[in-house]
């Protein structure tokens, strides 16, 4: 019999990342996500990974989320879309993504994965971060290349062209 | 430890510094354009990447191919060969947008994105830790989504780069499960380690490793752009900037092959997991689906980025036989430098074509041989190379790989029909190339003017021909350069 808590985390999280995607209103929509990257963190906690939780709480929920629900609430809504409904599509979507889920969950359910258990204890975040530092110390320069260059992109997307250089800084 | 001075990170240091400073330039100038100046320093920079990992090479500091070294970056030959492809289609991306970018706007971002999209691919080939393999292939993804929907005024700049955007983060989410299986199967993240991990694995398990490895073909299969993830290649391609076209086709293309080679091909061999065949239908539905659209296309973007699908699909020959054959590997590395320098000057050259000419659409290069004869001695040069006719580049590495596909007919019946899939295919590229070289140099009836060929085109031209012709005429350096970058496979039985 399947752990309620784990079977409680599934349901809010797919269904609040159902709702995020199919919801109208891009605020709730928003609210939606929130609930699944929390679910996420939950997740993180049965997985006997506190740090990792408590990471994803304060910087997918706390941050990242709210800085979506800022950005859709600064941005007029009219300007980003158009809705198109095409039924047919949405269905085989639906049915790929149905088929896709049964065909991974086949494969692990299938496999002996309830085997294998670990002696080893939670990983402790200072190992985390001396590894950062020590053995992964290129990926960690290369993670503020990545997150420069996502910057330096958004801001030359974001933009606007039609106010003139003077009303920006006045 | 990672040893500071090793090439995979100096290239780093230089192209990042750069890459960063950049935009740093450009508020303390406070000024949008010279255009020029900006290319002019990332150029510098790429050059500088080039000669250190040339040096390097020359003094023998890089060790031969390993993937059980246990340290997250190989400074390897598989690597610097990669590097070293990707680094001259970088140099080709920068040097041609000297034209392109003249008069647009952001052009520090514009190339500090080239710059750090280079980083990435280059680290991709050098990475032999799933981690730093992934931070590297964000660090090639990001900036080239922005790259793509650089003409922000223009829809389809939008939609090439909304699409791309929406498969990267698919092929992404994809290649973080496989490693987070294979993680969870071995309990490390070195390549090595995980390949030796699974070949210990408890029997219940192995279909879950069979899940990973098919995760990671389909992962890098998106931006490899094989069949059936191809579907967002010639929208993305035709609408993004041709020279940023040039850096998708030639450059991530190849980061994925890098990748792939690292990963799934040593590791296949390593556990007896035959995924070969599977690798083989995949090869010949990619090269048969790429050369069929093309000949339908009317735009010479969408035709070339159908172009590279089928090329894809050759490439993906020498991955399938990889573990029947010695020379499979060194055929795939050959085809990756020759298609990196062929589908690179092809793209530069649309880049002139839509600067002078202000359009790719097949019926406007009537008489382009007159019109611009440099740009359309280097677009034929570069077609009759892409379709393998001797004694082009492309001719050899055709050679080596179908060969590669005849020699491992001793073990698996279908090598052959690898080979002649390949062969036909090419004859069928052939078509479609040579209707482009009619209209340029056969149909010319409306006497339009000879146009001026942006000079930056025209030396990327002169070189794409000097060395398509030289390793035509004088293959050898090349093919023994690729024998020795390809990794030892262990052969099957």
């Amino acid at each position: 019999m399947a752990d309620p808590t784990f079977v409680a985390l599934s349901v809010l999280t797919i269904a609040s990342a159902i709702a995020a995607l199919e919801l109208r209103s891009l605020i709730y929509g928003a609210i939606a996500l929130m609930g699944t990257l929390g679910g996420i963190a939950g997740f993180f906690l049965l997985l006997d990974s506190p740090f990792v939780a408590m990471f994803q709480i304060a910087v997918y929920v706390g941050s990242i989320a709210v800085l979506i629900l800022f950005t859709v609430m600064l941005v007029r809504r009219e300007l980003i879309f158009q809705k198109v409904e095409d039924t047919r599509r949405k269905w085989a979507g639906i049915g790929l993504m149905l088929a896709a889920m049964a065909s991974l969950g086949a494969v692990v359910i299938s496999s002996g994965i309830d085997a294998i258990t670990t002696a080893e204890p939670a990983v402790d975040f200072r190992d985390i971060g001396a590894d950062f530092l020590t053995t992964y110390w290129p990926a960690l320069i290369m993670m503020g290349l990545v997150l420069a260059g996502a910057v330096i992109g958004a801001m030359m997307l974001a933009r606007r062209e039609d106010i003139e250089n003077d009303q920006r800084t006045s | 430890m990672v040893d500071v001075f090793s090439t995979p990170i100096v290239v780093m240091m230089i192209l990042g510094a750069v890459g960063m400073a950049l935009p740093v330039i450009n508020v303390l100038r406070r000024e949008q354009g010279s255009n020029t100046f900006y290319a002019a320093i990332a150029f510098g920079a790429l050059a500088a990447a080039i000669a250190f990992v040339l040096h390097q090479l020359a003094m023998g500091y890089v060790s031969a191919t390993d993937v059980l070294s246990g340290d997250v970056i190989a400074d390897d030959m598989l690597g610097s060969f990669f590097a070293i492809a990707m680094l001259i289609v970088a140099v080709f991306t920068t040097i041609s947008s000297f034209s392109y970018m003249r008069g647009k706007k952001y052009p520090a971002v514009y190339y500090s994105l080239i710059l750090l999209s280079t980083i990435g691919m280059v680290m991709v080939a050098y990475s032999n830790d799933l981690v730093v393999l992934f931070v590297a292939w964000e660090l090639m993804s990001i900036p080239t989504y922005v790259l793509v929907g650089f003409n922000k005024r223009d829809p389809a700049s939008n939609e090439a780069a909304i699409k791309y955007f929406m498969f990267g983060a698919l092929a992404s989410a994809v290649i973080i499960y496989a490693i987070s299986i294979a993680y969870g199967l071995t309990g490390t993240t070195d390549i090595g380690g995980v390949i030796a991990g699974l070949g210990a694995i408890d029997a219940s398990l192995v279909p879950l490793a069979l899940l990973s490895g098919g995760l990671f073909i389909a992962g890098f299969g998106f931006k490899m752009g094989l069949v059936p993830f191809h579907m967002w290649l010639p929208d993305t391609y035709e609408g993004s900037p041709p020279p940023v076209a040039a850096l998708l086709a030639a450059g991530t293309k190849k980061a994925g092959f890098a990748a792939a080679i690292r990963i799934v091909v040593i590791g296949m061999a390593a556990l007896s997991i035959d995924w070969s065949l599977a690798l083989a239908i995949i090869a010949v539905m990619t090269m048969t689906v790429g050369n069929v659209a093309a000949i339908m296309q009317k735009s010479i973007s969408r035709m070339l980025a159908y172009s590279s699908i089928g090329h894809a699909g050759y490439i993906l020959i020498g991955l399938a036989v990889a573990p029947y054959s010695a020379s499979a590997l060194p055929g795939t590395l050959l085809h990756v430098l020759n298609h990196a320098v062929m589908k690179g000057a092809a793209f530069v050259a649309i880049a002139g074509l839509v600067v002078a000419l202000a359009a790719t659409h097949i019926e406007k290069l009537r008489g382009l041989g007159r019109r611009m004869p440099i740009t359309a001695i280097g677009i034929t040069v570069s077609l009759l190379a892409l379709a393998g006719v001797p004694p082009l580049n492309g001719f050899w590495s055709k050679l080596v790989l179908f060969g590669a596909a005849i020699d491992a007919g001793q073990e698996v019946f279908w090598g052959p029909w690898l080979a002649i899939a390949g062969v036909l295919n090419s004859a069928l590229s052939l078509a479609y190339y040579g209707w482009i070289i009619r209209k340029m140099y056969f149909e010319d009836e409306a006497k339009a003017p000879r146009v001026h060929e942006p000079r930056a085109v025209v030396a990327v031209m002169l070189f794409s021909i000097a060395f398509i012709v030289g390793l035509g005429v004088y293959p050898e350096p090349a093919i023994e350069f690729a024998r020795s970058a390809a990794p030892l496979v262990g052969i099957m039985p």
